[in-house]
Parts: structure tokens; C-alpha cells; sequence
């Protein structure tokens, strides 16, 4: 008995300390990089819409701009309003986000500053193949009012909505508007309303186990395409363009940022070589573009050229 | 029953690529589970060098309101972790009391996280342990003539095992717990080693919706065999 | 010298002792014989400073050892005790029997060489190593007893250390006490509540009933005349019966049983309320009326059952009182008895032990 007990105790440390010291290691390995720069490693903390980090873009960019600049950047995925809430106490140093109007308060009320837009693409309409409320070929505005419509009487018609205050939630809000209802009056019109109050990915899961409508960025769902059965309904529509911004947090109104490297971040994403890597990303794999570059779009997202292409100071 | 089978292959394709990240010790499956490791030993550790004498001093005082407060440290056994997790990072945060540290979104914070989860478990397991001691031999020991440090550290040494098995249970909790870790850490994966803040759980909540399913297997692969070594470990030294 | 003066416990309204009184002599084992639940446990607690008194005191040589609470250790430390329950500690049996002395801080050879001349004693040689939980009852009760006497103690307590044990591992017990006795001249109180053991072991007895003691003296004061029925009973004398002093008269009396009258020896005054025993080995048992019996009792009677005893039968007969005979079996077989017969018992007045009754006479 005896003998048991120190033979698992003594095999449990064992396992325990091979992986500590692989993962120092592990460590060790890199440090080399490190070392290479005097300075000791910098940190950029990121607050990121989920969309961003979930198709592996930002892990992607991220390693060339931690070779270049010697720093050590540290993602921290949580949707864009959590993310503007991080920003808000200044727990991160950059944000990357997707709500103009959101992020256009932010700005006014001082947290944010050097707004640069670094890519677009569309939101899309998503559903069952078999379209029972027929939205197919609608403007995003007429699709919505169908669903809302038919799911009122049609039992078989659904929508889940992310109802996570998150960049696309504010979008579907946005397109609810446009087509003439009030959110409280469509969250309040009956069952065939779904909230998650989760991340993209559980909503598109839910809503392709529901055979349900729902609004989803391109690249969320293209990651997706192969685990669910629900097909891109609607994709045309001014109203589903979809805008991403990376700006500082305000080093005036938290002095502990990090505001040089924040800067340098930004003005990374909107070089030529990265917004063409924005541009290839995964295309070979989708056969699709997930994000369109903004350089040169600035007419098509509706900014200034300097919004999208002047590097920050 | 060929459309479930088909509908099976994608798991059966997140096991087999579990078993071969696990198999070729894949470097992010042991960063991982190294740092998951690092993060709640020491959590376990730093909450026992707090907690035992802690729980070792309520037990052996008789006080008024001991009974209550017994109650309450084992009330919080059943603390929900993401309140823990939204505590610490109200105070960890730049705004928060203590945001001159700069814990948030590190191992540090998470750490501090899980030794507050696990200081009711060891402290009240050990009040526990102590106290279910027979009385026959705490009456051995007074009658031998201890005095009261002699009492105290005998007692001790009789409940070690129960207590030892209340810091693995401690350590089983802190380990499977994902509430606290998400807010605390934000399942970083940085470079280096410790700007990482993505520990199993974290990462098999989060990696899941970036469809990395392989990984999520294997991590929870992992997580269980931690879990099934430290409740053998208890199961085996409760047999003593 | 141990004194226990006036000694009280409660519990809650569970009075367990009242006025225990008590002297115990240096280097004596006393053996404290009741039955179960009569406060023995609890009086030798409060002894050894477990529990304390409700009222009354327990002198050391005249030093109240509860008062003087800046003595208490030293007190403890005259002291070792071996409870009812075997107890040993999660360690190894060296370990176990080494506690005490770890307390008192002792040099680490000393106790090296205390423990193995302990272990010697306790006969457990090579046993060291173990793991004490590992051992049987009667092998943890002799550590528990090693452990008790490696700190050369003033004053052993023992708890009926074998109650829990079979009669090969209470032999051995049994033996280690009063070799040791005999030894160390250590001073032992040892509770218990077989009559038998406690009979054979003791230097003198104290009986508790009802939590205080009925009488205290040697073994044979204590069996051959036993101050009350109760104790009598307890004791298993036999052949107990009640009545009143009928008749007095150069010290016999009469007593009368109300359907029988028995002559005994006895001092007490007529009227008086008593109970009479008659140890079975006293009575003798004939076949017809012998005119040459010289007991001053005879009494003609039935056989109501026999009984093999041991090695002997118990003859029960019904002569208007039940008293029982004890024969061996050769002489049953002999007399050829059987139930229902009719035989004549009889003893000598002065075989009939004549105790006063505590309630008042007639």
C-alpha cells in the first residue's frame, strides 16, 4: 500500500517536473531573440474583437512585428465591448475593434486616440439552405424585416443574435434600425428571437443546430464553414460593411501605457506589407479574402485617406 | 447510423490529432500544461503556507463564534470562481487599488486568483482533518505530557495524510477551474514563456471557437489525467 | 501518596462520582473494580488531568495537582496512563513509544536506549520498524504500555487496559504490570471491571458503584465480606437473601428470610433490616437428614436445576430460599442427583456473611 502511494507520488512529480523543465526549455530556446536586444523586452498588451483573433490574423501579424521591434505583444481576445471596456480603465495599450459608433464615444470621451481603420470586409447574412423565409437575394434590411415577420407566425423561422454588446451585435442593431424597428420591440416580438450572449463561433454552432438566421462576419464563418450546414443567404448591402480600427489608449489619461510601442503597432498594420498579408490571409485555404486591406479603400469605408493610410505620431 | 458515423469522424479526428500533439510532446500542448502546472502549484503552495496554520490555529482555539466561522470558511468552498476571478480583477486592474503592480493579464494575477480559491478548501479541510482526530489520541498525547506546541504539532502529524489529501483536493480544484483564469489572465499566448497566461482550461474554453478542436482534446486530455492522478493520489492515501 | 478527597463530577445534570474518597499508598497497585459506566474512566481522567473535578480535590503528597495550574506540567509528566481503547500513533512502534520522551526533551540516545529496553520488555523485539497502526489490539496495548513506561512514571494509570483484548494478549498484559510494579515500585491505579483480574492483580481494591466507593480494601476483605448486597452481587459471592435480625443472642442471630430462618454470626442488633450471603463452596449437601450434622443451619429443600460450571456443577435448590451448592461432577454422578429430588443443605453460622441493609430497619 505504502509503496503505491510513493510510487504515484513520486511518478505524479516526476511528470510534473518534465513538463516545467520542457517548458523552460522551451523558454530558454527563445530567449535567444530576447537577448539579441539590449533593452529588456517590451509588452504591448491588445484588446481584440474576438473575429480578429478567432481566424488566427493577429497571431499571424503579431510574430513579425515581435521580431521587428524586439517586444512581446500579448493578445487578449474578448469581443469589442469588453474590449472598449479594458480600454475604458486602461488595462490594455491597444484596441482593435469594430464599432464605429462605439468607438467614435470612446474617442470624444479621451480614452482613445490615433484611430487608424487597418482592414474591412462584410458581414453576412447566414441560414439554413433551405431559406424558409426566403431572404435570399433581399438588401440585409428586407431580409430582416422577412425573418422578423415570418417568425412571428412560422415556427420553423429563427434568428440567434450574438446579444454580447460585441461589434457584430452592434450591427445587427444597426440593421434592425435601418429596416424601421426598435431593438426592445424586435428582443420582445416572440420566441423565434434567440440571444446566445456568447462569442461568434457558439453562435454560429447554435444557429446551424437551431436551422436559425444570423448575422456573422465573413471570416468567422468561413472558419466555420466546414463544421456547420448553414450557407451565406445575404452578403450585399452597404449597411454589412464591416470596419476594423486599431487605436491607442489615451497615454494622457493612463500615463502607464505603453504608447510608443501602441503607436509603432499601428503604424505596423497599415504598411504596405502587412495590409498585403491582411490581403493574402488564408485566401489559398477559403478561396475567399477574410479581410480587404484598407489601403487604397478609404472612399469604399467612407473616412478620410489619413484615417486609413497617415501613420500615427 | 452511416449519417451519425460520418458525424463521428470529425471527433475521431480531434482524438487522433489529440493523441499524436500529445504524443510528439507538441510545444504548445506542454507550454500549456507547464504553465497550467506552474500557476496552481504555487497557487496551492502559497494558499497552504497561508492556510494551514490558519486552519491548524481555529482549530485548536476555542473561541466564540468558531462554530460560525467554521461554517463560513466552508461555505466558500463553494465560492463561484468567476466571482473570485472578477474580485481580483477589479483590484489587479491599472484603476484597481493595487493596479501598480501590473497583475493583470500575468501568471501572478492568476495565481493570486486560484491561492484565494483554495485557501477556504485547505484551511477548512485541515480545521476538518484536525478536529476528526480521535479523541482517544489527542488524550494520549495531553496525557504524555505535551505542551501546547507539542499538542498541536502532534495532532498535525496524525492528520497528515488528511490534510495532505486536502491540499491535492485544493490543487484538483484550482487546476479544472476556468472562471478566475479567463478574467484574470485573458488566455494570452505570448512568445515567451511567462507573458503566458493560457492554462488548460483557458485554453480549451477559448481555443474551441478558433475550431482548434485537436488542441482542445488533447488539453483536456491532459486535465483529466491530472485530475484522475490527484483523486488517486487522495483515494489512496484516505485508505491508509 | 495519592489522596483523592471529596471528589465530585458532573456532567451536564449527569452526576458521574459523588464524594469519592480514597487513599492510595506509594508502590501499591490499586485496582478500582465497578461496573461499566460507574465513573471509573472519569476518575482516572480527573487524575490525570483530562477532565477537571466539579468539586473535591486530588493530592499529590498533599498538593492539590489541580489548583496549582503552574505545576500542572510537572504533575502530568509524574504521570502516564494506558487507556481502555489501544491507542498508538501513525508511526512506527519506535517512534510511538518514544513520544513522551520527546516531550520532556530528552537526549537522543537516551530514548534510543529506553525504547529498545521497553521494546525488550514489552517482548516485541524486532517489531520497531512496523507501522504501530499495523499491530493486533494486544500488541498496540502493550506499546501503548511501553510508551506509558519509558517515562519512568511516579504514578501508572491503567484503564482497563484488557478490556478489549482476548485472554492470551491479557495474560500478557496482566504480567508486564506487575513485573513492573514489582521493578520499579511504580505506584499504579488500574481500573477494570472484572472482579477476577482485578482480584489477582491488586495490592488493594476500591469498589465504585453508583460513582463512589462502596468499600476499598485488600482482595480478601473486600470478597469475603462485602459491606452491601450490591457488592455482593457484583462480586458474584451467591446465594444472597434478605430479611430482619429476628433474635440476637451470644452473637448468633436469626434472621428471618420470611419463609425460612437462618442462624449467622453477626454484632447487629435485632430488627434490624440485613442481607446474608453464603459462599457456595460453604454449603454441603446431604441425601437424608444426618443426625450428626454439627452446622447450625440445615434446611431440606429441592433441586431446581444443575448447572456444569467450569469444572464443577452448580446445584440449585429451593428451600423456601434459593441456594446453590456446588459439587464436582464426579459427585453428582455419584449422589446420583437430579432435578426434583429432595437433599438437605447445610452450613455453618459462621460460613453466613450478614450485611447491613441501607435502608432503615423495621
Amino acid at each position: 500500500m505504502n509503496r503505491t502511494v510513493r510510487l504515484i507520488l513520486v511518478s505524479f512529480m516526476l511528470i510534473c517536473c518534465a513538463v516545467c523543465i520542457t517548458g523552460c526549455t522551451d523558454q530558454q530556446a527563445q530567449e535567444p531573440v530576447a537577448m539579441s536586444s539590449s533593452e529588456p523586452k517590451q509588452e504591448l498588451h491588445i484588446a481584440t474583437t474576438t473575429s480578429l483573433y478567432d481566424t488566427g490574423l493577429l497571431d499571424h501579424l503579431k510574430t513579425g512585428f515581435e521580431e521587428q521591434y524586439g517586444a512581446e505583444v500579448k493578445i487578449i481576445s474578448a469581443g469589442t465591448g469588453k474590449a472598449l471596456e479594458y480600454g475604458e480603465a486602461g488595462d490594455v495599450d491597444v484596441m482593435m475593434v469594430h464599432d464605429r459608433v462605439r468607438e467614435d464615444l470612446f474617442i470624444e470621451n479621451g480614452f482613445g486616440v490615433n484611430r487608424r481603420v487597418v482592414a474591412y470586409n462584410f458581414f453576412v447574412i447566414v441560414g439554413p439552405e433551405s431559406d424558409p423565409a426566403s431572404i435570399t437575394g433581399l438588401s440585409p434590411e428586407d431580409a430582416f424585416t422577412a425573418i422578423m415577420e415570418q417568425g412571428q407566425t412560422d415556427p420553423g423561422v429563427k434568428f440567434v443574435s450574438r446579444g454580447d454588446e460585441s461589434g457584430t451585435h452592434a450591427k445587427e442593431k444597426a440593421i434592425w434600425k435601418s429596416a424601421g424597428y426598435t431593438y426592445d420591440e424586435v428582443k420582445a416580438s416572440g420566441d423565434w428571437y434567440i440571444e446566445a450572449g456568447s462569442g461568434m463561433g457558439a453562435t454560429l454552432t447554435l444557429a446551424n443546430e437551431k436551422e436559425a438566421y444570423t448575422i456573422s462576419d465573413i471570416g468567422t464563418f468561413l472558419a466555420y464553414q466546414g463544421d456547420i450546414d448553414s450557407v451565406i443567404l445575404v452578403e450585399e448591402g452597404d449597411i454589412l460593411l464591416n470596419i476594423y480600427s486599431a487605436m491607442q489608449i489615451n497615454p494622457a489619461k493612463y500615463p502607464d501605457v505603453n504608447s510608443t510601442l501602441a503607436k509603432e503597432w499601428i503604424n505596423y498594420l497599415i504598411t504596405d506589407e502587412v495590409q498585403d498579408e491582411i490581403e493574402n490571409f488564408r485566401v489559398a485555404e477559403f478561396g475567399r479574402p477574410l479581410f480587404f486591406p484598407s489601403r487604397g479603400a478609404w472612399e469604399t469605408i467612407g473616412v478620410t485617406q489619413g484615417e486609413c493610410e497617415t501613420p500615427v505620431s | 447510423m452511416t449519417g451519425f458515423l460520418t458525424a463521428l469522424d470529425p471527433i475521431l479526428d480531434g482524438i487522433i490529432q489529440a493523441f499524436y500533439l500529445i504524443a510528439t510532446l507538441d510545444p504548445e500542448v506542454l507550454k500549456i500544461t507547464a504553465l497550467s502546472l506552474f500557476i496552481t502549484f504555487s497557487a496551492t503552495i502559497l494558499g497552504s503556507i497561508f492556510a494551514l496554520p490558519v486552519g491548524t490555529v481555529i482549530a485548536f482555539r476555542e473561541f466564540t463564534g468558531k462554530k460560525l466561522l467554521i461554517n463560513l470558511i466552508q461555505t466558500f468552498y463553494a465560492f463561484p470562481t468567476v466571482v473570485i476571478g472578477l474580485i481580483v480583477f477589479l483590484f489587479i486592474r491599472r484603476t484597481g487599488p493595487f493596479g501598480f503592480l501590473g497583475f493583470l493579464f500575468t501568471p501572478w494575477g492568476m495565481i493570486i486568483g486560484q491561492t484565494l480559491l483554495v485557501l477556504p478548501i485547505i484551511a477548512g479541510l485541515t480545521i476538518s482533518a484536525l478536529l476528526a482526530v480521535d479523541r482517544t489520541i489527542t488524550d494520549t498525547i495531553l496525557s504524555l505530557g505535551a505542551t501546547r506546541l507539542q499538542f498541536m504539532i502532534s495532532v498535525v502529524k496524525e492528520a497528515r495524510f488528511a490534510i495532505f489529501a486536502a491540499i491535492a483536493m485544493a490543487f484538483g480544484r484550482a487546476v479544472s477551474e476556468v472562471g478566475a483564469a479567463i478574467i484574470i489572465g485573458g488566455n494570452i499566448d505570448a512568445t515567451s514563456f511567462w507573458g503566458s497566461t493560457r492554462t488548460l482550461t483557458t485554453a480549451i474554453t477559448l481555443e474551441t471557437g478558433k475550431g482548434n478542436i485537436g488542441l482542445s482534446i488533447a488539453l483536456g486530455l491532459i486535465l483529466l489525467f491530472i485530475a484522475l492522478a490527484v483523486n488517486t493520489l487522495i483515494a489512496q492515501v484516505q485508505q491508509r | 501518596m495519592i489522596e483523592i478527597r471529596e471528589l465530585y463530577k458532573s456532567f451536564g445534570n449527569k452526576q458521574v462520582l459523588r464524594n469519592v474518597n480514597a487513599v492510595i499508598n506509594a508502590g501499591e497497585i490499586f485496582t478500582i473494580i465497578g461496573p461499566s459506566g460507574q465513573g471509573k474512566s472519569t476518575l482516572l481522567r480527573i487524575i490525570n488531568l483530562l477532565d477537571e473535578p466539579t468539586a473535591g480535590q486530588i493530592l499529590f503528597d498533599g498538593v492539590d495537582i489541580h489548583r496549582d495550574k503552574s505545576r500542572r506540567m510537572e504533575f502530568q509528566r509524574m504521570m502516564a496512563m494506558v487507556f481502555q481503547k489501544p491507542v498508538v500513533f501513525d508511526t512506527t512502534v519506535r517512534d510511538d513509544i518514544a513520544t513522551g520522551l520527546r516531550y520532556r526533551g530528552f537526549d537522543r540516545r537516551i530514548i534510543t536506549k529506553r525504547v529498545d529496553e521497553a521494546i525488550a520488555v514489552i517482548g516485541m523485539e524486532g517489531f520497531g520498524e512496523r507501522k504501530a497502526r499495523t499491530l493486533s489490539g494486544g500488541e498496540m496495548q502493550r506499546v501503548a504500555l511501553a510508551r506509558a513506561m519509558v517515562t519512568e512514571p511516579a504514578i501508572l494509570l491503567l484503564d482497563e487496559p484488557t478490556a478489549n483484548l482476548d485472554p492470551v494478549a491479557t495474560g500478557a498484559i496482566e504480567e508486564l504490570i506487575q513485573r513492573y510494579n514489582r521493578e520499579s515500585g511504580t505506584t499504579i491505579i488500574m481500573s477494570t471491571h472484572d472482579m477476577i483480574q482485578g482480584q489477582r492483580l491488586a495490592h488493594r481494591i476500591g469498589f465504585l458503584m453508583d460513582g463512589t466507593f462502596s468499600q476499598t480494601g485488600t482482595p480478601r476483605d473486600v470478597f469475603l465480606t462485602p459491606k452491601n448486597k450490591d457488592l455482593a452481587r457484583f462480586i458474584g459471592v451467591g446465594n444472597i437473601f434478605e430479611g430482619f435480625i429476628h433474635a440476637t443472642e451470644k452473637g448468633i442471630v436469626s434472621i428471618d428470610s420470611g419463609s425460612t430462618v437462618i442462624y449467622a454470626v453477626s454484632d447487629l442488633p435485632a430488627g434490624k433490616r440485613v442481607s446474608g450471603c453464603i459462599r457456595r463452596g460453604d454449603i454441603t449437601l446431604h441425601l437424608s437428614h444426618a443426625e450428626r450434622m454439627s452446622a447450625r443451619n440445615v434446611l431440606r429443600g429441592t433441586i431446581t436445576s444443575i448447572l456444569p460450571v467450569g469444572s464443577v456443577s452448580e446445584i440449585s435448590v429451593d428451600c423456601g430460599i434459593n441456594l446453590t451448592a456446588r459439587l464436582t461432577w464426579k459427585a453428582v454422578e455419584d449422589l446420583d442427583l437430579h432435578t426434583g429430588d429432595v437433599v438437605w443443605l447445610s452450613f455453618k453460622a459462621s460460613a453466613v456473611h450478614v450485611m447491613e441493609d441501607a435502608a432503615v430497619s423495621i
